[in-house]
């Protein structure tokens, strides 16, 4: 049992990442009230990427803290060793940084994304909520990430699946949108359920809720309580399988996709889904990976073989669902379904000696998740502006209407494809290449299938595009400057990553130890 | 002392940024696409000719740098460029050409309405060329291989229109497939057995060069290097891989003269030399390749003497040529290759574009309608007359020197070996008199006597200048003077001088001229004479020893046939397949629609019997 240390002064320094965004969520609260109707909230918006920028400022702050350069071995060590506070419960390690700054980048985009459509959505009432709940639900995530113990874990999860239950059903005079609020909260809560219902008897077993007690008490509990661990676990995967949308667990997010603010779509593909993943990287790489070592050794396969049978389903359930689908936010939600189950692959292939690089598999895929989902997303918004609608023949002939737009579309569908040179590319042969590496060739087979029938609806889109519109003669569709510059930053990430994956690839190997940044001890 | 050389990475990016600006602008800037395709080319000869200078210092060091592209742990493959003083010769080879080739093409292609495609393609192409020169490992070689091969089928059919030309693209394209199938598969195998897997150049010497071929086997070694040559055969038009060399005429006479001629056919002869020590390493491959090079040598001389098309004997008269650069390669006269190689590019490519100025005159390339231009085109003939002497091996032009070395070679090595290579040298001096007095001498045989006219200055001052380098580029290398030859080995050739091959090498090249005067310009032989006496002879050599009819019997006809079969068993068997899946994931995608229909308890049932099956099925298993 660890002991339980309250907060000093010196601590708060490395929370200040998640204070910030804390403390700026109430002072935009209270300016929001104070502001004058007739102003414009746009200003709330900048303030909020600004919290957004200083918070992922701090995280950076600690990580170059965490990984002095030109020092000895031994003081990098030292320097590197995960932080731990109040009891264990909140962990400052490389893993938590890492994922922050990713999920700070994610949702700085989306705040980007919001300021150049939400901004003219008359359906969202209260435009301000829309840029600060997105702090609280940034922190939220953080805090999964962060989390040395079972109720840290819960407490991060309920504060981002509140605050996005809010979010999507922002757009109050649109009905689609308050019923996909309503679906998310009943889902949302069957989730939570499963939660805690499997935490509650691994507590029960254990006897503890602390990730850093798994190792040691497992074994010996699931000597003792064979139905129950196996209870515990299967309905935790169960619980954050509906949070990352996995199949079977996936039927909520095209409807909730379709009904929110479409940044807030983005926000839940990449932000939600990701802060779901981080979660289970990290649980299960405190307790099940234990069990596979001594007595416990069926279940603890047994644990990452289920996880293997879900990012399979995932993959093709939501190729073959997505193949049908004519609106582009359902076609966006289950493409997400398909692409958690190959962020579902690194996790679940398991850390072995010859195949260790598992993180730095899923941290590439992410970010390459990330930059050409928000950019299609993004692209989405201008074009639902110019067509009014989210069917997917808005997109007919906007190679003539907006070729840059275009072109930048091609590549996000190029990145989601799996083609070179794009970071989707690389990011699917890194998964590949991992599973192969440990003989997981069905898996391999099915990714294969799955990417090529992907094929079908992604070039229904480059199509679309490149098709001239029967319709008379379309002028020049207008793209807000923001979005714009969310759209490139995307793209031109997106390719550069494509072209030269090595550095960041290293990077994330350099930074990320198995031993000191994952395991919870 | 070599900032130009640690800079020469900038080289290939002149003509490249030229292509982007070309394909840039569209069609619309004629004349400012052919400033920009002549000045990225320019500015490269600039960069060229100052490393070369650099290299002529006797201290200096080869220079290699570059980049990791894609570390995949056990393999790693690499980005970098490597100046030795075979790629700095190179270098000043492609660019110059290149440069000639931009200027005179502003003439020749004045009324083409896709000028700038055309300019843009060049660009292309001069990059891949340089990319090719400059690359510092195999993988990158072979990428910029397969893109030179790209930019010809491009050039090839550059005018789409004609049927012939469309053929021809892709039948150069095929046909040099099927050697670069075996060059990958050398690469692979080398990648395979290098120790670290390495593929850089400089690897592949200290591992192949003297003493230290322990690493990989003799058999291994052999099997390398004849992989290697199946490239160099299709790329550089050896028997049997040579008949999409007379074909590719079709494109651009530019184009011949560029591609087709002085670069990207020399680039299998500069492969040889890049790897040459995996050669040297192995008696097998080099008597292969000596024997090869020395039949394909003979062979096109002699199909050259029969044919009418003025580019197809030249044509031919290439595939003769790089035989004898072969044959030098594989006699183990490295110097004697690349020597060839540097002379035959300005001698041939002068051919080419003083050709190309006639075609561009009387619209016509049947040597038998012309005749009788030697008054009306004073420089083109000129011109064509030096290149001509130079190609038939008379002192003091270059062709001479180069070809002496070679036959010096060969005298010492393989007696035999020098007997083909001097009776080919007779042939081509015999079809070279040929195609010159039957063009520029005696009477007009043309449709329309008076718009003959000599081309503009755009054209005839790259003439000029490959003329000087024609006669001036053979005092390189003499008997008496072996600086080449020094500074390209590193002084590790001896000098091979002997008066008995200068002696005989003079005398088929003038014997040759003499009979073709007789037959052709005097007439005192009968023309016909030879041809009627033996027909069969003739005609063979006319239809180019039935080579493509014989392809076209034992291999395109048996392939389109089980191309047939395949198809069928695509369209009903594979095509099944594949609509059957398609038709089941369409189907699966409508159940799984029908499923998501919108009813939030729904959703958590599925999740809940989800949950249950997936229970089920993985404990389940253990009790099973």
């Amino acid at each position: 049992m660890n002991e339980f240390i309250p907060l000093t002064w010196h601590d708060t320094l490395y929370l200040a990442p998640e204070l910030i965004l804390a403390a700026m969520f109430l002072i935009l609260i209270v300016t929001d009230l104070f502001l004058p109707q007739r102003m414009s909230r746009a200003v709330i918006g900048w303030l909020s990427l600004g919290s957004l920028l200083l918070s992922l400022g701090f995280v950076i702050w600690r990580m170059i803290d965490m990984n002095p350069s030109g020092v000895s071995a031994e003081e990098a060590a030292k320097a590197g060793q995960a932080i731990s506070l109040l009891g264990a419960s909140y962990r400052v390690d490389d893993y938590g940084n890492l994922l922050k700054i990713i999920f700070l980048i994610g949702t700085s985009l989306i705040v980007l994304l919001g300021l150049g459509s939400t901004q003219k959505d008359e359906a969202v009432t209260d435009k301000a909520e829309f840029y600060y709940l997105l702090l609280p639900a940034a922190a939220g995530a953080m805090i999964m990430a962060s989390s040395g113990n079972l109720v840290t874990l819960y407490i991060g999860l309920e504060l981002l699946s509140i605050t996005s239950y809010v979010l999507v059903g922002l757009r109050k005079r649109s009905s689609l949108s308050a019923e996909a609020a309503f679906k998310y909260v009943v889902t949302g809560g069957i989730a939570s359920a499963f939660v805690l219902f499997g935490m509650s008897y691994l507590y029960g077993v254990t006897g503890s809720v602390s990730l850093g007690d798994f190792p040691a008490a497992l074994p010996q509990a699931f000597a003792d309580y064979k139905a129950l661990v196996y209870v515990g676990f299967f309905f935790l995967i169960a619980g954050f399988g509906i949070k990352i949308a996995a199949a079977p667990f996936h039927s909520w997010a095209p409807d909730v996709y379709q009904g929110a603010p479409t940044p807030i779509s983005a926000f839940l593909a990449v932000i939600a889904k990701g802060a779901a993943l981080a979660a289970v990287f990290r649980f299960l790489y405190s307790s099940a990976f234990f069990l596979s070592g001594g007595s416990g050794k069926q279940a603890g396969d047994d644990v990452f073989f289920a996880l293997l049978v879900i990012a399979a389903a995932a993959m093709l359930v939501g190729t073959v669902s997505a193949l049908r689908q004519k609106q582009v936010k359902r076609l966006l939600a289950l493409s997400g379904v398909a692409n958690a189950g190959y962020l579902l692959v690194p996790i679940a292939i398991s850390v072995t000696i010859i195949h260790s690089n598992n993180f730095s598999e899923f941290a590439f895929y992410l970010i390459a998740y990330l930059l050409m989902n928000v950019g299609a997303f993004a692209v989405v918004t201008v074009i639902a502006r110019a067509a009014g609608h989210e069917e997917l023949k808005g997109f007919s002939g906007l190679y003539y209407r907006a070729p840059w737009t275009a072109a930048a579309m091609l590549i996000f569908i190029l990145s989601l494809s799996g083609l070179p040179v794009t970071a989707g590319f690389f990011g699917k042969l890194f998964i590949l290449l991992g599973a192969a590496s440990v003989q997981a060739y069905w898996l391999v087979a099915i990714m294969v299938v799955s990417t090529v029938i992907s094929y079908y609806f992604y070039f229904g889109i480059i199509r679309q595009m490149f098709m001239r519109s029967n319709d008379e003669e379309e002028d020049a569709i207008h793209v807000p400057t923001v979005t714009g510059v969310v759209i490139w930053i995307c793209a031109a990430a997106t390719v550069a990553l494509g072209v030269l994956p090595g550095p960041l690839m290293k990077g994330i190997d350099a930074v990320f130890s198995i031993q000191a940044d994952l395991f919870v001890r | 002392m070599d900032q130009f050389t640690q800079t020469a990475w900038l080289i290939p990016l002149f003509p490249f940024a030229a292509f982007l600006l070309l394909t840039a602008l569209g069609r619309s800037y004629r004349r400012a696409g052919v400033l920009i395709g002549s000045i990225g080319s320019l500015a490269a000869l600039v960069m060229s000719l100052l490393v070369f200078f650099e290299r002529l210092d006797p201290d200096a060091v080869d220079y290699s740098d570059g980049f990791k592209w894609i570390d995949l742990g056990v393999y790693v493959l690499r980005i970098g460029f490597e100046v030795t003083n075979l790629n700095a010769l190179m270098l000043v080879i492609v660019t110059a050409v290149s440069f000639l080739v931009n200027v005179y093409s502003a003439g020749y292609m004045k009324k083409d309405e896709r000028i700038t495609v055309f300019y843009g393609y060049v660009a292309l192409f001069t990059f891949a060329m340089l990319g090719l020169v400059l690359s510092d490992n195999m993988l990158v070689f072979y990428i910029f291989w397969e893109l030179v091969g790209v930019c010809s089928f491009l050039l090839v059919g550059f005018w789409y229109a004609k049927p012939a030309a469309r053929a021809a693209a892709k039948k150069a394209f095929i046909v040099t497939r099927i050697g670069d199938a075996g060059l990958l598969l050398g690469v692979i195998v080398l990648f395979w057995y290098m120790p670290g897997h390495a593929l850089d150049f400089s690897s592949i010497h200290n591992v192949f060069s003297e003493g230290q071929t322990g690493a990989i086997t003799m058999s291994i070694t052999t099997s390398i290097a004849l992989l290697l040559f199946m490239g160099v055969i299709g790329k550089s038009g050896q028997f049997p891989l040579h008949v999409w060399l007379p074909d590719a005429m079709e494109g651009p006479t530019p184009i011949s003269a560029l591609i087709h001629a002085a670069t990207m056919v020399a680039a299998g002869v500069f492969l040889l030399a890049r790897t040459f020590d995996i050669f040297e390493a192995s008696a097998a491959a080099m008597h292969t390749v000596a024997y090869l090079g020395g039949f394909t040598a003979i062979f096109a001389a002699t199909v050259a003497l029969a044919q009418n098309d003025i580019k197809r004997i030249l044509a031919y008269s290439t595939i003769s040529q790089l035989g004898y650069m072969v044959m030098a390669m594989g006699l183990g006269s490295m110097t004697g290759g690349i020597f060839h190689l540097f002379t035959h590019a300005f001698f041939k490519a002068l051919l080419f574009l003083a050709a190309g100025s006639i075609i561009h005159a009387v619209h016509t390339q049947n040597i038998q309608e012309m005749g009788g231009l030697g008054s009306k085109m004073r420089i083109t003939t000129w011109t064509f007359a030096i290149g001509a002497l130079s190609l038939s091996g008379i002192p003091p032009f270059s062709g001479f020197w180069s070809k002496d070395l070679i036959l010096a070679f060969a005298l010492d090595e393989n007696p035999f070996l020098f007997v083909i290579g001097l009776v080919a040298a007779f042939c081509t001096a015999l079809y070279m008199s040929r195609l010159f007095f039957i063009v520029f001498m005696g009477k007009s045989r043309l449709q329309q006597q008076a718009q003959v006219r000599e081309s503009s200055k755009v054209m005839t001052i790259p003439l000029i200048v490959l003329a000087v380098l024609s006669v001036g580029a053979g005092f390189v290398e003499t008997p008496w003077n072996g600086w080449l030859g020094g500074w390209l080995t590193g002084g590790g050739e001896e000098v091979h001088a002997s008066a008995a091959a200068i002696v005989a090498s003079i005398a088929v090249g003038v014997l040759g001229i003499y009979v073709g005067w007789l037959m052709f310009g005097k007439g005192s032989i009968e023309r016909g004479a030879a041809a009627a006496r033996m027909p069969w002879l003739a005609n063979l050599l006319e239809r180019q020893y039935y080579m493509n009819e014989f392809y076209n019997l034992m291999i395109v006809k048996p392939v389109r046939g089980l191309g047939k079969g395949l198809y069928a068993f695509d369209e009903y068997v594979i095509g099944g397949a594949v609509r059957l899946i398609g038709f089941t994931s369409v189907a699966g995608g409508r159940v799984l629609t029908r499923m998501n229909n919108g009813q939030a308890q729904v959703y958590g049932l599925t999740a809940v019997i989800g949950l249950l099956v997936i229970i089920a099925a993985i404990v389940g298993r253990r009790f099973w």
